[in-house]
């Protein structure tokens, strides 16, 4: 028998059936009208319009929309933009308004091999307008704006040396003038006295750092940076050039354009004289010698020179060979192992093969950033608060006047951490000179202390 | 016009080989239906009327059952996507949001299903307390349910971490560090938890067979138990009981009032054979009817819930980079706010007072008195220190949840205290 109380119920069973029933295919309903099908039929409208022939048209009907993915294995990434922006490899659609549009030059990097994300950052995994571009919320790599995509290049290739991204190398060199390592740590070396910058470009945004550059202080509370003295047009060149530090790991198929053209000869030298059957190279070479990653932070380029000419006589008990190079060979070489360990290569092997250790010197005190405390032409002047000289970091011109050289090298390698205070009832002075023991090589430091030696102007001198 | 479709059906060879016993037409088939049935056998042929309404135990104990199925349901298509490794989880979650067939939904439905299920265990344990159906003979059910309850917790918890991203990593790091403030054992604890020191490749790997494998069939199995021992401690707890249940009936004491058409000496204390009032209804299909109605609607609180609202994902983990405040899942906030007074006491002696408290309450309390009522005048005192217990909890909970902001520090919900933040 049924209880009467249960045909009452009946109509409930319809109600909540139907409901049960109305939002399973409204949760698949959302499934089927995905913004990025809109987007393909749009290109495969295209497709169909400019086929020539009926077989042709039969072909074009029979293309699927479905999602476009590249699938990297190094970088373990998956891009799917080519889901909307469908015609990304077809030339054919040059100048067509976004998403159909091509790509231009998208073979010199194949995107089976590079996707998208590598250079145009945004969440390449997305299928949705939004959340591709990475303009969603939890996601801190949107969409670079175009007119700092060079800032990408430098990821894998050196700043100085891509023709096409005249930006970057304008950024690099101000980088370099500027001095910022003398106070900054890029790729383990530099100073100490502000934060490393090997992920900056990933965790500041252009636009603060192009504020930060005109006026640290008003960015960030309580900075001793001084404002970068540069042009407009100079600092728009820093702000790309330094979005280039992402510190995003990326494998030595990737990294290992970071040479110059010029070092594309040592290159071949270091494969063909079969370096690497005793050395290596990002994780791939022998075991017999030590790895060569980070060789130009342990020595000078003349040490480099000098031990390819006669390993013995420079690491003795070594056995290296000797390899009888030609002086270009030798250079090549050095300029290749440079380059791979270092990328603020100054120029010195840019420059002609002889330089006076003064001329040396110059480029050592741009190599270790002194210009960043002690000015472009060691005039100094940075403002320093509370600090006895003058409030502002010393100029270097007259250390001749005050120093031996022996006591200038001492200087150089032990630095002063304690700075004299003006008034000793206020905070201490946030500049101080850093220690380069170990961070400067023997040759080096004897060029830089040449070189400031070399500054006084002649024929003046001081009276005290 | 269903029913001639059916017996149509039901006519034919493969019908027949397939359902033995047809649509129960009259009452005997009524009552065979329930050991005809394989589904159906762990109900009983007949329940009290009072057992069909609403009010008497508002369903949560099915609504819980129910939700357990959704979430294994959805929990198994899942695993169709997800790969326990750090390298991997957090890129599927994203596949499943942008790639998968309504993987948006179905992610949804299994993480709304499984705050719901934490929320309705909660309240069946409060119904089961307001309306005594502790008190004997139903003890040890009781203590089934309780460490079904942290069965629930424990499958909640194993499953935040699954997504591997900011909000699952650190609310994990919170809740196992919690653990290790247990005297003696807790840093053990801990390691055993995480099988490292720090929450990683190894801590996913563990969660993950915990929360697919080893809890759902333990919890199977607790749940099996669970539903037996209702039907064998004579069904829903009652005012009109018998008070007396423990002596060993002999055949003799049984008044012949009804027969069955199945033989069953009544012996012992189960089943309650002639000793309860005949308002009895048959539950094929007075009481199935009902549970598959609140099927439906529980299916349709979660489906609408999962079209309205998307689970949350943040970015991807990153041990370098914690939030603050770092919070555990809701239903540990109570449990951090306390350990934010003390990690001791809050953490450690707290905690374990409450389960061994719940644990023993029916062999402390065995007066038999208000049993199946809700909030028995006669048992005001324990109404009332359980109630000021829960509220306590859900207090302490929706402080930690809204009151609280960076470095634990107190804050007005829509005045949030301002965070550090990096320049952007």
């Amino acid at each position: 028998m049924n209880d009467s109380s249960l045909r009452r119920l009946y109509p409930w069973f319809t109600v909540l059936g139907l409901l049960v029933g109305g939002l399973v295919v409204a949760a698949f309903y959302k499934d089927q009208f995905r913004e990025w099908k809109e987007w393909q039929r749009r290109h495969l409208q295209q497709e169909i319009a400019r086929a020539a022939t009926p077989e042709q048209r039969a072909q074009a009907a029979r293309l699927a929309v479905e999602i476009h993915q590249y699938v990297l294995t190094e970088p373990d990434r998956v891009d799917r933009c080519a889901t909307c922006h469908a015609a990304v490899e077809d030339p054919s659609y040059a100048g067509l308004p976004q998403p159909l549009a091509y790509h231009p030059n998208h073979d010199r990097h194949p995107f089976e091999k590079f996707g998208c994300t590598i250079c145009h950052q945004g969440q390449g995994r997305a299928t949705t307008r939004q959340a591709a571009h990475g303009q969603v919320e939890h996601w801190d790599r949107p969409l670079i704006e175009l007119k700092y995509i060079q800032s990408a290049c430098a990821k894998c290739h050196l700043p100085s040396d891509i023709p096409d991204a005249p930006q970057l190398a304008r950024g690099q060199a101000v980088f370099e003038d500027s001095g910022c390592i003398g106070c900054h740590k890029l790729h383990g070396s530099g100073g100490v006295i502000g934060p490393e910058l090997d992920r900056v470009g990933a965790t500041r945004s252009p636009e603060w750092l192009l504020k930060h550059f005109k006026n640290p202080a008003a960015v960030t509370a309580g900075s001793a940076m001084p404002p970068i003295g540069a042009g407009e047009a100079d600092l728009q060149a820093l702000t790309l050039y330094v979005m280039s530090f992402t510190g995003e790991p990326l494998s030595a198929y990737y990294v290992s354009m970071k040479t110059l053209p010029g070092t594309l000869a040592g290159r071949r030298l270091y494969e063909e004289r079969g370096c690497p059957s005793c050395h290596s190279l990002a994780g791939k070479g022998g075991k017999l010698g030590p790895p060569l990653d980070q060789v130009a932070k342990r020595h000078d380029p003349q040490w480099l020179i000098a031990h390819f000419k006669n390993p013995q006589a420079i690491s003795p008990g070594t056995i290296m060979p000797q390899f009888y190079l030609s002086e270009q060979e030798t250079r090549a070489l050095t300029q290749f192992l440079l380059s791979w360990s270092d990328t603020n290569v100054i120029g010195f092997l840019k420059t002609p093969a002889t330089m006076t250790p003064v001329e040396r010197g110059k480029a050592v005190y741009k190599k270790f950033g002194c210009a960043g405390c002690h000015g472009l032409e060691a005039q100094g002047g940075i403002p320093n608060p509370n600090a006895k000289t003058a409030q502002q970091v010393p100029g270097l011109k007259y250390v001749s006047e005050g120093y031996t050289k022996d006591e200038l090298r001492k200087r150089i390698l032990d630095g002063q951490r304690e700075i004299v205070s003006l008034d000793p009832h206020k905070p201490p002075a946030p500049l101080y000179m850093p220690p380069w023991r170990g961070k400067i090589a023997e040759g080096e430091l004897s060029d830089l202390v040449e070189y400031l030696m070399s500054l006084t102007p002649k024929g003046e001198k001081l009276d005290f | 016009m269903l029913e001639r479709l059916w017996k149509s059906f039901q006519g034919t060879r493969l019908g027949r080989s397939i359902f033995r016993v047809g649509l129960p037409g009259s009452n005997l088939e009524r009552a065979q239906v329930a050991i005809s049935s394989f589904l159906l056998h762990f109900q009983p042929a007949k329940v009290n009327r009072r057992a069909l309404k609403f009010r008497t135990t508002l369903g949560l104990g099915l609504i819980s059952l129910y939700l357990f199925l959704i979430l294994t349901a959805t929990g198994v298509l899942l695993m169709f996507y997800y790969v326990p490794s750090t390298a991997r989880a957090y890129q599927d979650m994203k596949d499943l949001e942008f790639v998968v067939t309504a993987g948006l939904v179905l992610r949804n439905m299994h993480r709304w299903a499984a705050h719901l299920m934490v929320l309705c265990v909660v309240l069946h344990l409060c119904r089961v307390f307001y309306t005594a159906a502790y008190k004997p003979p139903r003890e040890f059910n009781w203590v089934l349910g309780v460490c079904l309850f942290l069965m629930t917790l424990a499958l909640s918890f194993t499953g935040y971490l699954l997504p591997w991203d900011q909000l699952a990593f650190w609310a994990i790091t919170v809740g196992t560090n919690i653990a290790g403030y247990a005297p003696l054992i807790g840093k053990k604890l801990q390691f055993m938890f995480l099988g490292g020191h720090v929450v990683g490749e190894s801590a996913l790997i563990r969660f993950y067979v915990l929360h697919v494998l080893v809890l759902p069939a333990v919890a199977i199995l607790f749940i099996a138990v669970h539903l037996w021992r209702v039907r064998k401690d004579g069904g829903l707890a009652s005012p009109a009981e018998p008070q007396v249940l423990q002596e060993e009936l002999q055949p003799a004491q049984l008044p012949l009032t009804k027969t069955y058409g199945l033989m069953e000496l009544a012996r012992g204390t189960t089943p309650m054979v002639g000793l309860k009032p005949e308002e009895e209804v048959f539950t094929w299909p007075n009481l199935i009817f009902r549970e598959l109605l609140l099927f439906l609607a529980t299916v349709a609180v979660v489906l609408v819930l999962s079209i309205a609202f998307n689970a949350p994902l943040e970015e991807m983990a990153n041990p370098v980079h914690p939030p603050n405040p770092a919070k555990a899942p809701w239903y540990f906030l109570g449990l951090q706010e306390l350990v934010s007074y003390s990690a001791f006491w809050g953490g450690v002696i707290v905690p374990a007072l409450i389960v061994f408290a719940l644990l023993l309450l029916p062999y402390l309390d065995r007066k038999r008195r208000g049993v199946g009522v809700w909030f028995s005048h006669e048992r005001r005192l324990a109404i009332g220190v359980f109630t000021f217990c829960l509220v306590t909890a859900v207090v302490l909970t929706v402080i930690g949840t809204a009151f609280r902001g960076p470095n634990w520090s107190f804050q007005i919900p829509w005045k949030p205290a301002a965070a550090a933040t990096e320049g952007h």
